[in-house]
């Protein structure tokens, strides 16, 4: 009950900052693109050009634009829900709220966990709307119910948490909000992208063993929404997926960070 | 029977990071408060008071000695249902109106939706707020906000209430009416555990005292046992002779402060009723007498200044 009592009190802390709207505002955008402006009857030339008529041929405009929005809804959750939920730990451990929150009947683990699992269900909820009402108006419009787009939701809100557990344990040592946004951008936008494309890029300039060595180990311990990205194109478009190491991994890398963070924020003093 | 006690406590703070320079905020703190009563801590600014009740509601962690509340050493979080706590310069999330931000810490003391909306609707009453309960607290003044916190530290009907210099930038009718909140909630039953500078004001309402200074106990004991230590007379009376001057000096100690004012010191009424008897056998016109009494204000500015 405190526990929920919490995780409720960060949905509405992300409502207060109003960037969090911005998301629900291009969401709806989306939807209402795809509801008026998008009729699958009527772009019977595409579906033409993409080589196949008939009932494959929609099928695969629809698997396009599924994975059209795998990209843009990820953009959206990491500009707007991550920049939103990256004030929750820095505005917590304001001098006068930590105090009045430790004097409650909850463990500072569950309070770590609270926050996280808000900032999780937020972005998840926040998917539902977007991806579920796409998933609706596109089938609707097409006849063709494709079930497996609406995996998009989890991985996506696996790949949001994943990177908010770090946002989490930054905040926590640093208590600043901007450090934790640069950071987890940094990361998302910088780092994780080159090191997905590593092998075609770096080591085609770099033949140091060594060098390609350290790379690779940043690789494997370092979170890989890149490569989860790719995973749920896969499955949506229905190849084979080559290998989940980049999931396993990247939740390990979740877990240690979280319980790095738990750690943390038991020793500390207020 | 004794809600809190503490013994030896000590807390250290390192006072840079990564710096091996300690900060003793707590140097073996050994105390008591009794259940039913107003107990108050006084000490200067960077006394530890703060930290002393951080450390007892786990907000901190001791470096050594032994806490227990409730009877019960605090590694659980349990005991917590049943306290409150004002802290010093309380922020609540802005974005909430009064009648939320008493919704949301009634709640994480563990309370139902309907218990909290009784006790935010008495609760406001009391502390003068009701009016203020649909409006942002960002457009709260102090005062208000004080209100407020006070409110939201009774919301769970604690047992023990922790309050932080709970008259902070409250205007005097506010800190009466706080002060005969406190005594309500004493005469509950409830035990209140009270930090603050307002001298004056301690002495008003608590029961007990303790003066720390730079992490020590000072002294502790009963308001008026701690003020009445010694009581000073000053006598006003008719032009006194050199030679009854001597006399006054000698026998009785006192201080001539002028031809026809001296300053007597004692405890003692005996003493005093002495000295008067042999100021009229001299044919001396007492005009009035005077008592001093030692404030808590005195007491404390003499008691620090003596330990600096
Ligand atoms: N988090 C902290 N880190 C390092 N030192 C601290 C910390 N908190 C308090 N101190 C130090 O501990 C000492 C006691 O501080 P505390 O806040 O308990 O004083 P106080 O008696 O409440 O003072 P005031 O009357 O000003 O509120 C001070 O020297 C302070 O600098
Ligand atoms: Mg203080």
């Amino acid at each position: 009950m405190i526990f929920l009592t919490l995780v409720l009190s960060t949905f509405r802390e992300a409502v207060a900052k109003k960037i969090f709207l911005g998301f629900f505002a291009i969401s709806t955008l989306i939807i209402l693109i795809f509801l008026f402006l998008i009729n699958v009857e009527s772009v019977e030339g595409m579906v033409d050009m993409m080589g196949a008529a008939g009932d494959e041929g929609i099928r695969k405009l629809v698997i396009g634009f599924e994975v059209a929005m795998i990209d843009i809804s990820y953009l959206l959750i990491i500009t707007f829900c991550l920049i939103s939920v990256s004030s929750f730990i820095p505005s917590m451990l304001e001098k006068g709220n930590i105090d009045l929150l430790l004097s409650k009947p909850i463990s500072r683990t569950n309070i770590i966990l609270a926050k996280f699992t808000g900032g999780v269900l937020l972005v998840f909820f926040s998917l539902v709307y977007l991806i579920g009402f796409v998933w609706i108006i596109l089938s609707s419009k097409s006849g063709f119910w494709h079930f497996p787009f609406l995996y998009t939701i989890l991985w996506l809100t696996l790949s949001f948490a994943i990177i908010y557990s770090l946002i989490i344990f930054i905040g926590l040592v640093s208590h600043s909000t901007i450090l934790s946004i640069l950071v987890s951008f940094f990361l998302v936008f910088i780092v994780c992208p080159v090191l997905y494309v590593r092998e075609a890029t770096i080591f085609s300039l770099v033949e140091n063993n060594v060098v390609q060595f350290i790379i690779n180990f940043f690789y494997y311990i370092l979170p890989k929404p890149s490569d989860i990205n790719k995973i749920t194109t896969d499955i949506i478009t229905g190849e084979e997926v080559n290998s989940y190491m980049p999931v396993f991994s990247s939740v390990l890398f979740m877990l240690a960070v979280l319980s790095a963070s738990v750690f943390y924020f038991k020793k500390k003093d207020y | 029977m004794n809600i809190i006690t503490t013994k030896n406590l000590s807390k250290e703070y390192s006072s840079k990071s990564f710096s091996k320079e300690k900060i003793l905020a707590l140097n073996n703190f050994s105390f008591e408060v009794e259940s039913g009563e107003i107990f108050g801590i006084l000490g200067p600014n960077g006394a530890g008071k703060t930290t002393l009740i951080k450390i007892l509601l786990g907000i901190t962690h001791r470096t050594k000695g032994e806490v227990k509340i409730f009877d019960n050493e605090i590694n659980t979080e349990t005991y917590k249902f049943k306290v409150g706590y004002l802290p010093e310069n309380h922020k609540f999330p802005n974005y909430l109106n009064g009648e939320q931000v008493m919704e949301f810490y009634g709640k994480m003391s563990g309370m139902n939706t309907a218990g909290v909306r009784k006790k935010t609707d008495e609760l406001l009453k009391i502390v003068d707020m009701e009016k203020w309960r649909k409006t942002k607290i960002k457009k709260y003044s102090k005062g208000m906000l004080q209100r407020l916190g006070l409110a939201q530290a009774m919301i769970n009907d604690p047992e023990l209430i922790f309050l932080d210099e709970p008259t902070d930038g409250v205007d005097p009718i506010g800190r009466k009416e706080i002060r005969d909140i406190l005594e309500d909630l004493k005469d509950r039953g409830k035990t209140i555990f009270l930090n603050s500078h307002l001298l004056s004001e301690v002495e008003l309402i608590c029961d007990r005292v303790a003066i720390m200074h730079k992490g020590s106990l000072v002294k502790s004991g009963r308001v008026d046992e701690i003020t009445h230590i010694s009581d000073n007379y000053i006598i006003n009376c008719s032009d006194i002779s050199e030679a009854i001057m001597n006399k006054l000096m000698m026998n009785f100690k006192a201080t001539i402060l002028s031809i026809n004012e001296f300053h007597f010191k004692s405890d003692n009424i005996d003493e005093l009723n002495r000295l008067i008897d042999f100021i009229r056998q001299n044919k001396i016109l007492i005009r009035g007498i005077q008592r001093e009494k030692n404030t808590l204000e005195n007491m404390f500015i003499n008691l620090i200044g003596s330990q600096n």
